[in-house]
């Protein structure tokens, strides 16, 4: 707690407490007097003017003396005020602060009861109210940036999302014309082909809420929890439509029905019951768009597929190679390539994902940047051999032995024959060079002894970007090395 | 009048959550120094009223009009005490120092506006005297509540941590009935006409009047 904080609060507590005080102070009056004095001041007619609240009565003489005391004014009493023409006046006040009694200890009460349910509330588990809300993650216009132009390939997809993109931005043309617009979508595909990317470039082309929701989420402990979910999702889209639902892997929520071991799965069923009627449940001007990701079409419930639910399917395919030129574009956009053929890594990479190739661009990157830190006074580019290194198979994993690999290396490096001399040049990966005697060799490591007083040291085939045999060209050893493909072709060729 | 009642009950009520807040404090501030910053972690080692307040014992029953009040208990771990510091000792020290802090409180209020009546007299109005009396006399009573030997008061740990082992067993069987030992201390000796609570007032009274007030 600050330290200002403390001080705010008890500067208001200490000033509140003045106040208080002052007011107490103002209020009543100094003295209190017997009745018998104020009946005796009435028969010295001494009496200025008399202030009545009930039995309590306010007197000030004409000393200006003011006291207060507690008695009746009876008839006769009031008679001979008069005669003496003091003024008597009577105060209806206090109904307010009668109020204020009543209502100070009820409002304590209320607070002090609120307090304990809210309490009780917060100690039975995460409570239960919260957990029929739906755990969806809502990004609105501004958040997501992903348009289509940051989704490489898929050119079958971007053109039919393009009609749910016209929709939620001019939906009175639809309207018009009297089309419908299909309620889902459903993205199928195998994975890592930009399923949940091309979802998210609908938010971002449109200034559609979008609501992300992965199926597994609508699965937990307790039974209904899932339908409702299901209601409070639909219900909030509907609410701030146009919007777009996004529900993640849907095979999780919506498989086949009756097809769960044993007895049927109940409450998925129920989940998935809620969800089809939800997806009925649209007016046809609710703007709002089920976009279902998934990549297990097969198992999907015919009801959920059928026509008016989630009846367009989108094939999100695996990339071909023009569609992996694009996305490589997309993903070196802002990196500092340098003499890339995009293409032709492209060509390279038949087979990758979107998901990979990504990996791969930033594989590339990391490979740069570690070469330029081990080689001072080198701009940092990243060229086309970053690509082929980042490409290698395993290379992600690990680029470095760990201190068990190396004791394992070392003691088989002891035991084993020495295959050969050859003295040989070795660029490393990191651009760090090695210059020595090989005295061993398997098919993955180099053992090098190098001059100078420096120890000897086990290189990894992997490590290896460039090696040359210096002496001992010729030899039956030499030959395997190159055969072996040990000497890397070097980056220009 | 009748406002008075409101009036009076927040010139009580302040000065208690001051009093309170200086209790609690003064539990973590030992505890800190004796090495346990187990209060300071939970944020307890503060003059902030609001880290001290017990929605029952600070805000409802008092402006309901109870004449007293409680503060939520700082939590001690003797475990994290020093290791010159016994853990028995610490706990007497850190008990002692709540009741001790608003004796102290008490003691100094008294002082400063003995003095300022004495040195600079008109200095504080006279509106201020019942809220300077009403503190006086609150810490003293607090002083004197907390320090009766019942569990959950401090007293209770002061004692805990005198008596020898040997009594253990028996305070703890005592200890369960605290509860009910604490309610009939409050209400009993006022049902056969003695007002336990009137001794500490008349102490506060006293000390009131040797400042000259």
């Amino acid at each position: 707690m600050k330290k200002s904080k403390t001080v705010a609060v008890w500067l208001v507590l200490v000033v509140a407490v003045a106040f208080l005080a002052w007011q107490q102070q103002s209020r009543e009056p100094r003295l209190r007097m017997p009745f018998t004095q104020f009946l005796s001041d009435v028969a010295d007619q001494k009496v200025a003017s008399v202030d009545v609240n009930g039995n309590e009565i306010t007197v000030m003489n004409q000393e200006g003396l003011r006291y207060g005391t507690r008695g009746m004014l009876d008839v006769a009493l009031l008679g001979k005020l008069s005669e003496q023409g003091v003024q008597v006046r009577y105060e209806t006040g206090g109904t307010l602060t009668a109020w204020i009694m009543f209502l100070f200890p009820v409002v304590l009460l209320l607070g002090f009861l609120v307090y304990f349910v809210r309490k009780s509330k917060g100690s039975a588990g995460n409570n239960i109210l919260a957990m029929r809300r739906s755990t969806h993650r809502e990004l609105s216009a501004g958040e997501s940036r992903v348009t289509f132009r940051d989704v490489g390939g898929c050119e079958e997809a971007k053109e039919s999302l393009g009609d749910v993109v016209d929709f939620l931005k001019t939906p009175q043309r639809w309207l018009n014309a009297g089309a419908r617009l299909p309620r889902g979508i459903l993205l199928e595909g195998p994975p890592g082909c930009g399923k949940t990317l091309l979802a998210r470039a609908v938010a971002g082309e449109t200034n559609a809420k979008f609501f992300l929701v992965a199926g597994s989420e609508f699965v937990e402990m307790f039974v209904g929890v899932g339908a409702a979910r299901v209601r409070d999702l639909f219900e909030k889209a509907i609410k701030k439509a146009p919007s777009v639902i996004f529900i993640d892997e849907l095979d999780a929520l919506g498989r086949r029905r009756g097809s769960g071991i044993g007895s049927s799965h109940d409450e998925r069923e129920q989940t998935l019951n809620q969800l089809l009627v939800c997806l009925d449940g649209f007016k046809p001007n609710d703007q709002v768009v089920v976009l279902a990701a998934t990549n297990r079409p097969d198992v999907l419930d015919s009801a959920l597929v059928r026509p008016g639910r989630i009846d367009r399917r989108i094939r999100v395919p695996e990339l071909d190679e023009a569609a992996r030129a694009e996305v490589l574009r997309i993903q070196t956009r802002g990196k500092p390539i340098d003499g890339v053929d995009l293409h032709e890594i492209a060509r390279m990479t038949a087979g990758f994902n979107g998901a990979r190739l990504e990996s791969l661009c930033n594989e590339a990157a990391l490979i740069a940047l570690r070469r330029s830190r081990h080689v001072s006074g080198n701009p940092l580019r990243i060229t086309r051999d970053d690509f082929v290194h980042a490409m290698r198979p395993g290379l992600n994993e690990d680029q470095r032995f760990n201190k068990l690999d190396l004791l394992m290396i070392e003691s088989a490096t002891q035991l084993a024959e020495p295959t050969g001399t050859a003295r040989v040049q070795i660029r490393l990966l990191d651009a760090s060079p090695v210059e020595g005697d090989v005295i061993w060799a398997n098919g993955a490591f180099l053992k090098i002894r190098r001059g100078g007083g420096e120890s000897d040291i086990i290189v990894a085939k992997q490590q290896i970007q460039q090696l040359e045999v210096l002496e001992g060209t010729g030899s039956a050893f030499a030959d395997e090395l190159q055969i072996d493909n040990w000497a890397r072709p070097s980056a220009t060729v | 009048m009748q406002d008075d009642w409101l009036l009076e009950r927040f010139i009580f009520w302040i000065p208690l959550v001051l009093s309170l807040t200086v209790h609690e404090w003064a539990h973590a501030a030992s505890a800190k120094a004796l090495g346990d910053d187990t209060a300071e972690r939970l944020g307890r080692l503060s003059l902030n009223p609001l880290q001290h307040i017990d929605p029952i014992g600070t805000l409802i029953l008092p402006l309901l009009g109870v004449p007293f009040g409680w503060a939520k208990p700082v939590p001690i771990n003797p475990l994290r005490f020093r290791a010159d510091v016994g853990m028995s000792t610490g706990l007497l020290l850190t008990a002692a120092a709540g009741p001790a802090s608003n004796l102290l409180l008490a003691l100094l209020s008294t002082g400063l506006v003995g003095l300022s009546a004495r040195l600079a007299p008109g200095l504080l109005p006279d509106a201020a005297m019942p809220v300077v009396s009403t503190f006086v006399v609150l810490n003293v009573l607090l002083a004197f509540f907390n320090l009766l030997p019942i569990p959950p008061l401090d007293g209770s740990r002061i004692v805990e941590s005198l008596i020898p082992d040997y009594f253990r067993p028996a305070w703890d069987a005592l200890a369960s009935y605290s509860t009910l030992a604490l309610v009939a201390l409050i209400f009993l000796p006022r049902m056969i006409g003695i007002d336990l609570f009137s001794w500490p007032q008349g102490w506060a009274m006293r000390l009131l009047h040797l400042s000259g007030i």
